[in-house]
Order: C-alpha cells, then sequence, then structure tokens
C-alpha cells in the first residue's frame, strides 16, 4: 500500500514569515501537532508543538529580548519526507525508528500531503477490521500451506461470515492465525474449528 | 386507578399469630349456639338462577371436624371465627349487615348477609372463600399450583344508590382479606350493575377472548360515533382499568333507565340522557363481563411477568443458542418455584408502528417482515436465523416492554421483568444482527417519553455482550444514559463498546461502557458495578430504569468467558432497586436478553426475578466465582 493513498491531503500550513502565535492558534484549532511551513508550494520547514512550547518557555534559550517571533526562526529546516510512491511500510519504519508524529510527503519538490502517526494507525484498525462487527479468534497452525488451506476450508463450512484473517508468524514453525468471525455464537466457532483438529489459544494463555 | 396501589404493606403483622385450636373450636360452639354457622351445599336448581345470590341450600351444621379442616385450610387458624365475622358484618356509612351468617361446604366457606341501610333492608352479599386448584384464569398454559386463595363476590345488590358505600365495604375488604393471606378478589358475571365500578376499582376481565371482544366493541363505537380515536389506542389497551379510564377527553351521552341501567342508545325505557368519558360511558353501557383482582402477593414489592406464549413462535432451528426452550425452561421454573402465585401476569400487546419507527426504520421493519413471510432461513446475517412467525413475536417483544412500562406506570405493579425473546440490545435503527431484530428496550425507552411524560431513562445492560445496537441509538442523546457490563471487546463479540466510548456530540458522558475481562467473576462484576455504575446512574437521576437483563455473563454460559453466579445478578437487582427506590419510585422495567445455557440461565433469571419481589430467602445455588 502506498504513501498517497493514506497521506492526508486538505494541509494546514504557514508562511515562513508567521508569528508563533499565529502558528500556536493554528495548530490548536485544527487539533493537530504539525505545521509544515511553505513558501508556495515549496516545503522549507516543519513546525511542531514542541518547537513552538520551547520557544515560548520562560527561561529558555533565547527568551526575553532578540527571542524568535516568528515560524521561520524555530522551524527543522532538514525534514524527512516520504514521496506518494514510498510504502506504508516506509512510512511505519521510518515514524517507529526515528520517533517522528508526522513526515510531510512531497511529489517532485512540491509538497502534496502528510502522514502522520494516527493515519498508520487507522490503515492498521482498517486492515485488522478492529472497529468492525465481530470476534477475533488466534487458531495456531503448523508452517504450512496445507494447514492454511484447510483453515480457510474448515471456515467455508462454518455458517458465519469471516471479517478479517491475518497470517502471523508464531513460533519458529507455527503461524498464528488471526480470525475475525461476525457471529455471537463463537462457542459453536471454537467447537467446530477444534473438533477439526485445530489448536486455538486459549483465552488464559494470556493471563497466565 | 383508583385503588390499583392495592392494600399497604403495613398490615403484615395482623393475623400473624395462629391461634390455639381450643379458641377456634369455642369460637364454632359460640356460633353454632347463636344459629350463625350452618352447612350448605350447591343445588343445580338454584343454580339456573343467576345473580339471586343463593346458588346455595343452607343444610345441617357439618361435625366439627370438618369445620376445623376447612378453617385451617383457609386461614391457617390465624384468625378465630367470632373475630372473622365482626370484621365481615361491619358497618359504614350507616349502612350495617344483618342475618350474617357463615356457611360450610366440603371445602368452601360462604358469608351471606343482608344489607341494612337504619332499619331497611336495602340489600344482599354473598361471599364465598375458597383455594383454587384447577386452572381458572388462563394465565399461563399449565394448571397453577393449589393453595391460591380466593375471594369470589358471589352476589352483591343494593336497592338504593349507594356505590360510595359498596366502594368503602370493598376498599375495607381488600384490606382484610390481603392480610389474611387471600390472593384474589373474583367476580361473577352475572353482576351487572357495578361494571364501570369493578373495572374502575382494577378489577381484570379474567377471560382474554372475552376481553378481545370487549375491546372490538369500543372500537365499533369509537368508529360508529366517528370519534377521534385510533384503532391502534384502543388495541393497546390490556386491561380494564385502562378501559375505565379511555380517553376521558372525549364525552359520550348514555341513557339510564329507572333502575339505574345504561344504554349508549336512547329509546323509550332509557328516558334520562348523561354525558360521561368515553371509556366510563362504553362500561356502563356493556354487557357483563367475568372479573378478578389480584388482592395480594406474598412479596414485599409487586413485580409483573410480562408473558406471552407468541414468544415461543420465534422458532430457530434446532442447535441454535437462542431458541424457544429458553423460554419453556424460565416458565417451567417460574411454576416450579410458586412464583406465578406473586407474579402479576401481563400480556404483552401488538404496538402500533409509530412505537417501533421511533427507533426502526419503516424500510427495514418491511425488508423483515417480507423475509419472514417469503419463509427466509435469516435475516441480514446467519446469526438471525428466523421462521414465520418471527415478525411478529418481535414486534410483540417491543410490546412486553411496552405492557411492563405501562404497569409499572400505572401501578398495576412496583417493577416488570419482560420475558420476552428474540432479544434486542444488538438491533440497530436498521440493523439485525447478534440474535436480534428489534431494540426491545428502546422501543421502550421512546414509549415511557411519549406515553408517560418522562425524560430522563437510565438503560442498564448486564448482558455479558456489549449492547451496541441500543448505544448506537442513543449516544448522541444527553436525556439516556446507557450503561453497559459487558466482556472486553478484543475478546467478545460484538467488539465494541470500548471504556473510551462515551458517548457524541450533545450526549457525549450519558455512554458509560464497563468492559471486563475474559474470567472475570462476581468479585470484578460486583466490584465495577459498585465504583462506577451506581455513581454514574445516582448522579443522573432517572426517571425510569430499564435493564438489558442478559444472563450470559454466568460462568456455565458457553457464548461467553465471564464467570458470574447468580450472586452477581441477585447483588445489582438489589443494587437497581435501591438506585430506582431513591430516584424514580422504584421504577425498574428488566427485559430479557441473552443467557443461553438453560440451567444456569434460568437459575439466575429466577434469583434475578425474586429479587424483584423483595424477597429475602433469594437462594445463591451455585458458590464462587
Amino acid at each position: 500500500m502506498f504513501v498517497g493513498r493514506r497521506m492526508k491531503r486538505d494541509l494546514v500550513t504557514v508562511p515562513p514569515g508567521a508569528t508563533l502565535e499565529e502558528a500556536a492558534r493554528l495548530l490548536k484549532a485544527n487539533r493537530i501537532h504539525h505545521l509544515p511551513v511553505v513558501e508556495g508550494e515549496r516545503l522549507l520547514g516543519i513546525v511542531t508543538d514542541t518547537d513552538l512550547r520551547n520557544a515560548t518557555l520562560p527561561g529558555a534559550a533565547g527568551s526575553g529580548e532578540g527571542a524568535p517571533r516568528t515560524v521561520g526562526e524555530v522551524m527543522t529546516r532538514n525534514v524527512v519526507t516520504l514521496s506518494p510512491e514510498d510504502t506504508i511500510d516506509d512510512a511505519m519504519l521510518i515514524l517507529s525508528r526515528q520517533r517522528f508524529g508526522a513526515l510531510p510527503v512531497v511529489d517532485g519538490g512540491r509538497l502534496v500531503g502528510i502522514v502522520a502517526k494516527t493515519d498508520i494507525l487507522s490503515a492498521l484498525i482498517d486492515t485488522l477490521d478492529i472497529e468492525g462487527i465481530g470476534v477475533r479468534l488466534e487458531v495456531i497452525l503448523r508452517r504450512d500451506m496445507g494447514e492454511v488451506t484447510r483453515l480457510t476450508e474448515a471456515l467455508r463450512g462454518l455458517p458465519v461470515e469471516v471479517r478479517s484473517l491475518v497470517l502471523a508468524p508464531h513460533l519458529p514453525d507455527r503461524y498464528a492465525a488471526f480470525v475475525r468471525v461476525a457471529t455471537i455464537d463463537v462457542a459453536m466457532v471454537r467447537e467446530r474449528l477444534r473438533a477439526a483438529g485445530f489448536e486455538l489459544a486459549d483465552l488464559s494463555d494470556f493471563f497466565d | 386507578m383508583a385503588s390499583t396501589q392495592g392494600p399497604g404493606r403495613s398490615g403484615e403483622t395482623r393475623f400473624a399469630a395462629v391461634l390455639p385450636r381450643e379458641r377456634i373450636e369455642r369460637d364454632f360452639g359460640t356460633l353454632i349456639a347463636e344459629k350463625r354457622i350452618y352447612g350448605a351445599e350447591r343445588n343445580p336448581d338454584v343454580l339456573k338462577k343467576s345473580g339471586s345470590g343463593e346458588s346455595f341450600l343452607a343444610t345441617a351444621v357439618p361435625p366439627l371436624r370438618r369445620l376445623l379442616a376447612v378453617w385451617d385450610r383457609l386461614f391457617g387458624n390465624r384468625v378465630s371465627p367470632v373475630e372473622l365475622l365482626g370484621h365481615l358484618a361491619v358497618e359504614i356509612h350507616g349502612f350495617g349487615h344483618r342475618e350474617a351468617i357463615l356457611l360450610f361446604t366440603r371445602d368452601r366457606l360462604l358469608y351471606d348477609c343482608q344489607i341494612l341501610q337504619g332499619n331497611d333492608a336495602v340489600g344482599h352479599l354473598t361471599l364465598d372463600l375458597y383455594r383454587e386448584r384447577d386452572r381458572v384464569v388462563p394465565f399461563l398454559p399449565f394448571p397453577t399450583r393449589p393453595g391460591r386463595r380466593v375471594v369470589y363476590i358471589e352476589g352483591i345488590s343494593l336497592t338504593r344508590q349507594s356505590t360510595g358505600y359498596a366502594s368503602a365495604l370493598f376498599r375495607r375488604y381488600e384490606r382484610l382479606f390481603h392480610d389474611l393471606g387471600f390472593h384474589l378478589f373474583r367476580l361473577k358475571a352475572s353482576l351487572s350493575v357495578g361494571k364501570y365500578y369493578w373495572a374502575k376499582e382494577g378489577f381484570d376481565c379474567s377471560d382474554r377472548e372475552q376481553f378481545r371482544k370487549i375491546r372490538d366493541r369500543l372500537w365499533d363505537l369509537a368508529w360508529r360515533l366517528d370519534l377521534p380515536v385510533a384503532e391502534q389506542e384502543v388495541r393497546r389497551l390490556t386491561h380494564m382499568s385502562d378501559v375505565a379510564a379511555f380517553r376521558r377527553d372525549i364525552q359520550i351521552p348514555a341513557w339510564r333507565d329507572r333502575e339505574g341501567y345504561y344504554t349508549l342508545e336512547r329509546d323509550d325505557a332509557h328516558p334520562e340522557e348523561f354525558l360521561f368519558p368515553l371509556g366510563k360511558a362504553f362500561l356502563l353501557g356493556s354487557p357483563p363481563w367475568d372479573g378478578h383482582k389480584v388482592i395480594y402477593t406474598d412479596t414485599p414489592r409487586r413485580t409483573a411477568l410480562v408473558w406471552s406464549d407468541k414468544y415461543l413462535a420465534h422458532g430457530t432451528p434446532a442447535g441454535h443458542a437462542e431458541g424457544p426452550k429458553r423460554l419453556t425452561a424460565l416458565r417451567d421454573a417460574i411454576r416450579r418455584e410458586g412464583l406465578l402465585e406473586s407474579l402479576i401476569v401481563t400480556e404483552p400487546y401488538l404496538p402500533g408502528m409509530e412505537a417501533i419507527h421511533a427507533i426502526h426504520e419503516p424500510a427495514y421493519l418491511e425488508a423483515f417482515r417480507e423475509a419472514a413471510a417469503r419463509g427466509d432461513r435469516y435475516f441480514a446475517t446467519r446469526d438471525c436465523a428466523i421462521g414465520a412467525g418471527s415478525y411478529e413475536a418481535a414486534l410483540l417483544a417491543a410490546g412486553g416492554v411496552m405492557a411492563g412500562i405501562d404497569a409499572v406506570f400505572s401501578g398495576r405493579s412496583d417493577n416488570a421483568f419482560c420475558a420476552v425473546r428474540p432479544p434486542g440490545h444488538h438491533a440497530g435503527r436498521a440493523q439485525a444482527m447478534g440474535f436480534c431484530f428489534v431494540n426491545n428496550v428502546a422501543v421502550g425507552a421512546a414509549y415511557a417519553r411519549s406515553a408517560y411524560g418522562i425524560a430522563r431513562v437510565c438503560i442498564l445492560d448486564w448482558d455479558a455482550h456489549h449492547g451496541n445496537g441500543t448505544q448506537d441509538l442513543f449516544e448522541q442523546d444527553p436525556e439516556t444514559l446507557f450503561v453497559s457490563l459487558h466482556e472486553h471487546p478484543s475478546f467478545c463479540y460484538p467488539g465494541t463498546g470500548r471504556r473510551m466510548d462515551r458517548g457524541k456530540g450533545a450526549g457525549t458522558g450519558t455512554t458509560l461502557n464497563v468492559p471486563l475481562l475474559p474470567h472475570a467473576g462476581d468479585r470484578e462484576m460486583i466490584d465495577v458495578f459498585e465504583r462506577e455504575v451506581v455513581p454514574a446512574i445516582e448522579a443522573f437521576r432517572p426517571e425510569l430504569i430499564l435493564l438489558s437483563a442478559g444472563f450470559d455473563a454466568h460462568h456455565d454460559d458457553p457464548i461467553a468467558d465471564l464467570e458470574c453466579t447468580e450472586k452477581a445478578y441477585v447483588h445489582m437487582t438489589l443494587g437497581v432497586l435501591a438506585l430506582a427506590d431513591r430516584h424514580c419510585g422504584g421504577r425498574v422495567v428488566s427485559v430479557l436478553e441473552g443467557g443461553y445455557r438453560v440451567e444456569s440461565f434460568v437459575a439466575s433469571a429466577i434469583a434475578h426475578i425474586k429479587t424483584l419481589q423483595g424477597r429475602e430467602d433469594t437462594p445463591c445455588s451455585s458458590a464462587g466465582g
């Protein structure tokens, strides 16, 4: 999945000459934490609520006379950016490793969007269907596509709708299959899968 | 609605002591000497005369052991014969009783007297006291246990206008017989005078078929006179007291003859014209009906049980968790436990569609109706199995909650348990899921607002599954506090109801989700109930508490992973009653949701019902948790 599909396109930006107060107001009004600083469509830098707080904190370096007045003075200039062709995986790794909150997306020198941590989380929530109706079952499989096929066959035979199916590596020789089923009668599904020889993680496993 | 509030609870200590047998024997001796005790037998020739109050013949005094046996059976020897006669032959408003005698049949006691005003004989009264053992009232389709004590008003006639006296006398009697442990007044159909009076006093029609005909006639009348009455309003009536109070805003004429009988059509025999409110005029001009009135329930709180056989008509395939077996098992347990005698059994009604449309989209309901009519096996999702009777059963389930709300707001009961299915709390505005089609508590909340003018409703949902349908319907409504205790959504259907969901927009703060981790039991449940639920309801000050009472948080229930026992349900029920007492006159309407292992479901529901009744002997059969 590409960044271009998940990035936010309606951007709130500031020119470098904007005052710190103006920038703070913008952040608050839009409930965001990052403001790209632009000149026309060209990205000059990024300013965060933390940057603003540090600059205006009494006693902080540069407070008092000669304190910074504009966004241009406090912004980060060497911004790590993404391009729309980068993948969500790229974005996740950068955000995670460099502990950024958001990454501007630049296409041919032009600012076209921004990807924040919350956008990545939304992507995950959608993928795992966490907000949808259903219950997650955790089925432990041998690392063998034959087993995966057998599981999907077994699911096909049940009178329930499968909302999502995620296959994750578990032990060196195991998969954990996360199956989200839309039925209230989960007991029946568990029973039928166990009867078909599948190992289902017991809930008590998670509390020991 | 005059005396439907029923006898007070203060008379509990009257007649508490069992009298020594010698005292009873001595009284019998005295009364026999005064010729105030006779034997009696039914005489078929006399029976043919109706309404005379003399359908028996006095015979010789039966042997003492029979007198004693009847006395013990009826009164448990808690009142002496002389004392009883004194209470019955009471003088009120200048009216007294003369020639008051007691007549003993094999198993009954009759009280017979003349009514005097000053020195003039103005009437006659016969009461018949017995314990019924067959099923006389078609409440639930199984025989009632023997033992319910009944006062049968065999005959009352008064030659003068003296309804004030009759009223005062029967209120006195109601208290007396309540204190003596009697359960019901019954009324003979041939008592044609006082048809309106009996209805107003809370007597109900004993024969449901007869009641339906009365309702049909009322609708015919409204239609014939072209009155601004909707058929739905008439169809909603379930009690004679509702008929008596029906549309007091509309007045219609009735004509009276010399004897005091009314007709609704003018003729030569009925010259005097009167204007009466619709319900009153209608009843004054109706044929007589068989009536009864519950005067005694041996529980501190009067609890209505909403029940209909039609709930069994929502057929689901064998092996489906939500089957009719749940209700038949509950019904059997209610009988086995002897609860039927103390529950005020109330029939649900098919609500008008406007009541359902307040919550659900018409197109959605229509699709559901069509699916059931077409013979579809399920609707919307495979969980929601349906049969031909499912649509009507679902509407009737919502109507059951409405009937429970009627019972509580009219004062016929203090609280109510609605044994309805299909359940409702997963159903959204246009969404069937999780065995639910119509959101019963939501329809109830909307109905309580429109019919009884209240605003703040609390819906407490302790089903093991999150009541997502109810939450969706009310999350923006600041007047509805929705509190749900359920298994955590990461582990349990429907996967919603997280703690951070606190309502939306104006309704922010009036949704409270309390998820419990798998394997949580009574201790955890009771703990969050006390720490979070009680303070939230306390602060909200509801005018009505609706319970979405599922019993699937029980440790034996297969469909969730919580490990509660009856103890938690008893504890929470007591807590809810205490909150309701403080804020809304004890008004709690409990609505059945889930609960799928029949044994644990039934044990929990019975414990819940007994607690609603205020019984102290509530058992907690399974320990631990």
